[in-house]
């Protein structure tokens, strides 16, 4: 009889609901019939009561009238057995007391006066009840019978019908409780299977699972319909996202690819480009050289500062095709990861630089052991474009410095080259990477503003990130991380 | 009680007794003729006469033959009284045959000589005896006052009332002292 109150609360709730019900409507019939019984016991007592008074009465006539106490005692006597009556008197019309009967020690009732035009009278005596009875022989009140009783039975009886009603409230109990089972597996069990259906849907986003009752009521089956419908609206909009979703994705893909198909044929064409442009300026490069050095005075005059002016574009150009190779390298080629003393690649390139400019003063500062395992090669034009920036952008400062080191932030290490150059406005930091942008005129300090460009990428190629801190006239550093510096 | 008692006296005795069931009460005080008187008159309550069938339109006569012990006792007790719709009068006789238009006859102390030839007469009349003479009752009387523990009481003989077609309650056999149910001759074996 114990259900699973937690989980099949509404049952619980319908079996206490119906015993309580029946349980208060019980309680309510038995106090109504007990107050009804109890007060048609009391009317009728009262009632046999003033009969029996006034049969004493009408047997007594003679007794009071032929002032016979005997005779009056005998017919008082038998008030004996009527077990409730405990007294009962016979009184004259002037109030004295005629004859009486008492059973046990009791007092006799006490006259009292019977309103005029009635014969008899009943009243509450504390416990008991008094009937009287005038004694009327002919039209003449001839005396007056007083009984009074005790109604034991009233109690007696108030305890017979609490008993039958116990007995009969506990059977009631019962069978609310059966019924309420019954009831609970023909109401409840549907809901509280759906509730489960519910649960596991909520729990295993099963919106494919669909709840079918045992049995059909009409508030379940429209229930029961709303709750299928809306999984069945859910698991076609679950269907419509993961198709919307699958189709995005594929376009993404397809975009990508396509982008990327057009990079890698925008990158080999250039590549081309510059590849291909490299044999005729190598050309140009070396007609210009045998050129000067074949010179016999053809050159003079005008044609001479001609001549160098060609041979210098042709080294710019081909600057620039270097340049656009090493972009296009930092890309496409793979990557070669080793273990690399960044310190050692630096100092190499900078005496390299201090051997091509003689005239120079510079102050180099190279901290010892920057370990990397990087691509050797793309690591050498990293570097090699920094520390030239850093040597170009000096080149007007008098006691110039650069410095190249590396250091531990938050768990990485970070390499940086500094200088004490022209600087840049921080401002526009982020165009110092970008292809083609130049903060400085190419009359003030030469360059194809590739470089930068190709760090960047070198640099995102191995993990890693690259930013610049400067301030005009005052120098810039350049910060590098690599990730792969780390395995 | 004793108020009572002195109220019933005065009212016996100024004769302007309201409640004539109260004499029986006071009979220890009041005079034994005083008691029969309220006795006598009480008699009508409870006897049948054959005449109560009809429509009789004659007074109800309570009669005293002989001497008169009642005096104004028993005028006052049935002044304004009445037996079913007849009015109640009280009539002094000297002779027993002026008892024909009596219903109730009492027989007084001075008849005792005449009382055997008076009762012979009166048999089988509708008429009810009633006398504190001794051996009234055996000459045929049919109730007869008698002290008891100085109280008066009565004994009753049916068979005379019988014959004369009375009908007593049993609520004034009950009371009586002694009920003869029994013929005469029966009672004398």
């Amino acid at each position: 009889m114990k259900p699973p109150v937690r989980r099949s609360s509404i049952a619980a709730r319908l079996t206490w609901m119906n015993v309580l019900v029946s349980g208060i409507g019980l309680l309510l019939a038995y106090v109504s019939f007990l107050a009804y019984n109890l007060y048609a016991y009391r009317e009728a007592a009262i009632s046999s009561l003033s009969g029996e008074a006034q049969i004493i009465g009408s047997n007594s006539a003679s007794a009071i009238i032929y002032n016979d106490e005997v005779s009056a005692r005998t017919t008082l006597a038998a008030l004996d057995s009527s077990s409730e009556v405990v007294a009962a008197a016979i009184y004259t019309p002037s109030g004295e007391l005629f004859a009486q009967y008492a059973r046990g020690a009791a007092p006799p009732p006490q006259p009292r006066e019977i309103p005029n035009g009635q014969m008899k009278a009943s009243w509450v005596d504390g416990l008991d009840i008094v009937a009287g009875s005038q004694i009327v022989l002919q039209g003449k009140v001839a005396g007056t019978v007083y009984i009074q009783a005790r109604l034991h039975g009233l109690r007696k009886q108030a305890m017979q019908y609490a008993t039958i009603a116990g007995v009969v409230l506990v059977f009631c109990l019962v069978v609310a409780l059966l019924v309420g089972t019954v009831f609970r597996r023909i109401l409840a069990r549907p809901i509280v299977s759906l509730a489960e259906v519910a649960h596991m849907v909520s729990r295993y986003r099963d919106y494919s699972l669909r709840f079918t009752p045992e049995q059909s009521y009409d508030e379940l089956v429209s229930l029961t319909h709303a709750f299928n419908e809306m999984l069945a609206e859910i698991q076609q909009r679950d269907a419509a996202l993961e198709q919307a979703k699958t189709g995005l994705e594929l376009r993404v893909e397809e975009r990508t690819a396509q982008l990327q198909a057009a990079n890698r044929e925008l990158e080999a064409f250039s590549y081309t480009v510059a590849h291909d442009m490299r044999a005729p300026l190598q050309t140009l490069t070396n007609v210009c050289y045998l050129i000067q050095q074949t010179d016999h005075g053809e050159f003079s005059g005008e044609r001479a500062p001609m001549l160098a002016q060609l041979s210098v574009s042709v080294s710019a150009m081909s600057a620039m095709i270097d340049d656009l190779l090493d972009l296009s390298r930092s890309t496409s080629a793979p990557l070669h990861l080793k273990q690399l003393d960044l310190s050692r690649v630096a100092s190499s390139i900078l005496e390299g630089l201090a051997e091509a400019n003689p005239d120079r003063q510079v102050e180099t500062v190279i901290h010892k052991k920057c370990q990397v395992n990087a691509d050797p090669g793309l690591m050498q034009i990293v570097l090699q474009n920094l520390l030239r920036n850093a040597w170009k952008f000096t080149g007007l400062r008098q006691g110039a410095r650069i410095e190249f080191g590396c250091a531990e932030r938050d768990g990485a290490t970070v390499f940086f080259i500094r200088d004490n150059g022209a600087g840049f406005d921080q401002r526009f930091a982020d165009r110092l990477f970008q292809p083609f942008q130049r903060l400085h005129a190419v009359s003030e300090f030469p360059g194809t503003g590739i470089g930068l460009a190709t760090v960047q990428r070198i640099i995102r190629r191995h993990g890693g990130d690259v930013w610049a801190e400067g301030e005009v006239d005052k120098g810039a550093t350049f910060y590098f991380t690599l990730d792969s510096a780390k395995s | 009680m004793g108020f009572c008692r002195i109220q019933l006296l005065c009212c016996l005795l100024l004769t302007l007794c309201v409640s004539s069931f109260c004499s029986a009460q006071s009979a220890v005080v009041a005079t034994p003729s005083q008691v029969e008187a309220a006795y006598l008159y009480n008699f009508e309550k409870f006897v049948s006469w054959p005449s109560d069938a009809g429509q009789d339109p004659a007074p109800f006569a309570i009669c005293i033959l002989g001497e008169d012990s009642f005096g104004e006792t028993l005028n006052s007790l049935i002044a304004d009284e009445t037996h079913q719709g007849r009015k109640l009068v009280a009539r002094r006789l000297s002779s027993v045959a002026a008892a024909n238009e009596c219903q109730i006859l009492f027989i007084g102390q001075s008849e005792e000589s005449r009382l055997a030839k008076d009762l012979i007469v009166l048999q089988k009349k509708p008429i009810l005896t009633v006398s504190s003479l001794p051996g009234f009752l055996e000459h045929g009387g049919m109730i007869q006052f008698l002290l008891e523990n100085k109280k008066v009481r009565f004994s009753v003989d049916l068979p005379p009332a019988e014959q004369s077609g009375l009908v007593l309650s049993s609520q004034l056999l009950k009371v009586a002292v002694y009920v003869n149910s029994k013929p005469a001759q029966e009672a004398k074996q």
